[in-house]
């Protein structure tokens, strides 16, 4: 009998698995899915926001494509419960699925400030397609949006709320803007540049109340003056959606624990993306990393698993990367590590700012922001990334980028980096193209 | 698959190659437009050339949210203009540094080994670049170290 995978969630995780399965497997294999939502791509959203894409553009499973993959969809249905000892689901319509192997990749859900007035009209999540097309639908040029919230997915939407005409004020309980993808000097320079460019910004506030104003929403806080609006974004973070799964006998700590295969302590039942909590590449600990690049590389992972190879994963790298009115801001690795040794640099009339983060003589983190028109940034982004990704040994390069922290990419050629990166592949083979995906018969 | 071989000892420094590629990729003679980029060493007396290697991961590639870039004729990751929204990710997804980004099209853009005639390797007097059927390498290190290392010295920066 041909073996049965089941694939829970949609997204990036369980795209990137269902074809990997199908590129890997020697014998036709038959996939379910089974996704609350139709298939799409949540990094595009701030693009179809601001009408820069159609929304035909997010989707990222035709019906085609489940076709010619031989995919069985269930698709606007969620799974209520997952018997691993009989290896059977049950869905919300009460249809059970029994599998061989199964896939856990649901992902997040926004969470909003826990305040009055959270919940009303013209209060918004920014995560779904269909919290999208609510924003999309209230607001209109002129109109005044405040974001709760000034982290990664405000920041995402940030471009795309000022091309629709609105003017924006951001508020954070935090004392400075992105506190988790930048240190506080970075995220001075990137506050300055959004004061420069229109944006307002209010950090250090808590926000008590949202309540109606006059066909406005009018935001109280804890102390300061109250704001007066006419669309409220809630961007105040994110938590795995794992409910379903508690009690089932699958191990959760932060999110679903993982070993190096992406497998949970049911060793038919994986876990990717969001809801994963694998390895970290530089540190080496379980962590949980909600970004695009982990669900995709987990997913491929987990589907060649599935299909019966043996690839082990080296871990997950923290990359982030926003640009705001034209300035990029980039982290990586270990960050925010505050016991490494480190060297900055910033070059305030250009907006440019550095953090490069030792351990030894190996790079295991960094921070860089520029202006997004300079080659210089784009340059570097990727060689930065490049070097906490191997961790090649800098050797007396080290010493040349604690000295100029601008440098980059001497120290990133004569340290070989470009000799370490070209045997790695995630699956221990080249990469195929997208649509280049046979399925076997 | 053929490859861009790079010979750094032969490049005089002239960019001919990015002043070609430019012209190949968008038409206007603006090395900023380049996707190789010439570097120098030792104080400009001595530079090399640098491009994508069209790894075998294509990090690029994998990381697309949209499929935007696919694996062209001539075997390079390729961007799909008219999929692309510009959302950055494979300019940060790239080990090497090679995807960028232009402000102006809101698109990435990268090596595509002009689809099998690679204007650079037309353009090098030298044949500092060559297009030729070998295995990629990591054609600069060597040279890089080397002259890196002389001007750490005379710097005083070294040890």
């Amino acid at each position: 009998m041909a073996r049965r995978h089941l694939i829970i969630g949609g997204g990036t995780a369980g795209m990137n698995a269902m074809r990997t399965i199908r590129e890997e497997e020697r014998e036709p294999s038959e996939i379910t899915l089974v996704s609350a939502e139709k298939p799409y791509s949540r990094m595009v959203l701030p693009y179809y926001l601001d009408r820069s894409i159609a929304e035909s553009h997010v989707f990222t499973a035709s019906a085609a494509l489940l076709a010619q993959w031989k995919v069985k969809a269930h698709l606007g249905r969620r799974v209520t419960a997952l018997d691993v000892k009989t290896n059977v689901c049950t869905l919300d319509d009460g249809t059970k699925v029994e599998y061989d192997d199964c896939l856990i990749a649901t992902g997040s859900a926004p969470v909003r400030a826990p305040v009055p007035g959270a919940d009303g009209r013209n209060v918004h999540s920014f995560w779904t397609l269909d919290e999208c097309r609510g924003v999309i639908a209230s607001i209109a040029p002129g109109s005044h949006v405040v974001m709760v919230g000034a982290g990664f997915i405000s920041f995402t939407i940030l471009n795309s709320i000022l091309a629709l005409g609105a003017k924006l004020t951001i508020v954070e309980v935090a004392p400075r803007i992105l506190p988790r993808m930048v240190d506080a000097a970075g995220a001075e320079v990137v506050e300055s540049w959004l004061e420069a460019h229109g944006v307002a910004i209010r950090t250090d506030v808590k926000v008590t109340k949202i309540e109606d104003a006059k066909g406005k929403k009018r935001l109280k806080f804890a102390a300061g003056a109250d704001l007066v609006c006419d669309v409220v974004i809630m961007a105040t973070g994110i938590k795995t959606n794992l409910d379903w799964l508690k009690g089932a006998g699958v191990q959760i700590d932060r999110g679903v624990v993982v070993d190096d295969h992406l497998r949970s302590n049911v060793p038919n039942v994986y876990a990717a993306g969001d809801v994963a909590e694998g390895r970290d590449l530089v540190s080496g600990q379980p962590a949980l990393h909600a970004i695009e690049p982990t669900a995709q590389e987990h997913g491929r992972v987990v589907g060649a698993n599935m299909a019966g190879k043996d690839v082990a994963y080296k871990g997950s790298l923290i990359v982030n990367i926003v640009e705001v009115c034209h300035l990029d801001a980039a982290s990586f690795g270990a960050w925010d590590d505050a016991k490494a040794e480190a060297v900055s640099g910033l070059k305030r009339d250009r907006a440019a700012y550095r953090k490069l983060l030792f351990s030894g003589d190996r790079l295991t983190g960094a921070i860089i922001i520029g202006r997004s028109g300079d080659v210089w940034t784009t340059n570097d982004v990727g060689m930065l990334k490049g070097l906490v990704q191997t961790g090649v040994s800098l050797g007396r390069f080290k010493d040349h980028l604690k000295a100029h922290p601008f440098d980059v990419k001497t120290a990133y050629i004569a340290s070989g980096t470009t000799g370490a990166l070209l045997p790695e592949t995630v699956l221990g083979r080249p990469s195929k193209a997208p649509g280049e995906t046979p399925v076997a018969v | 698959m053929k490859v861009l071989k790079i010979t750094p000892e032969r490049c005089t420094g002239c960019l001919r190659c990015e002043i070609a590629c430019s012209y190949m990729q968008v038409g206007a003679f603006q090395p900023a437009k380049s996707v190789i980029r010439v570097s120098p060493f030792e104080g400009h007396t001595s530079y090399a050339p640098y491009t994508c290697t069209q790894c075998a991961e294509g990090w690029c590639m994998t990381a697309c949210p949209v499929g935007a870039i696919t694996i062209n004729a001539a075997g390079a990751k390729d961007v799909l203009d008219d999929r692309c929204v510009g959302c950055k990710l494979c300019t940060i997804a790239c080990p090497y540094g090679t995807v960028f980004y232009d402000p102006s099209t809101r698109k990435a853009f990268k090596c595509n080994l002009c689809g099998g005639d690679p204007a650079c390797a037309h353009a090098c007097p030298t044949a500092a670049i060559e297009y030729e059927d070998v295995p990629t390498a990591d054609w600069l290190h060597d040279f890089a170290r080397e002259r890196a290392s002389h001007v750490l010295a005379t710097n005083g920066g070294g040890r």
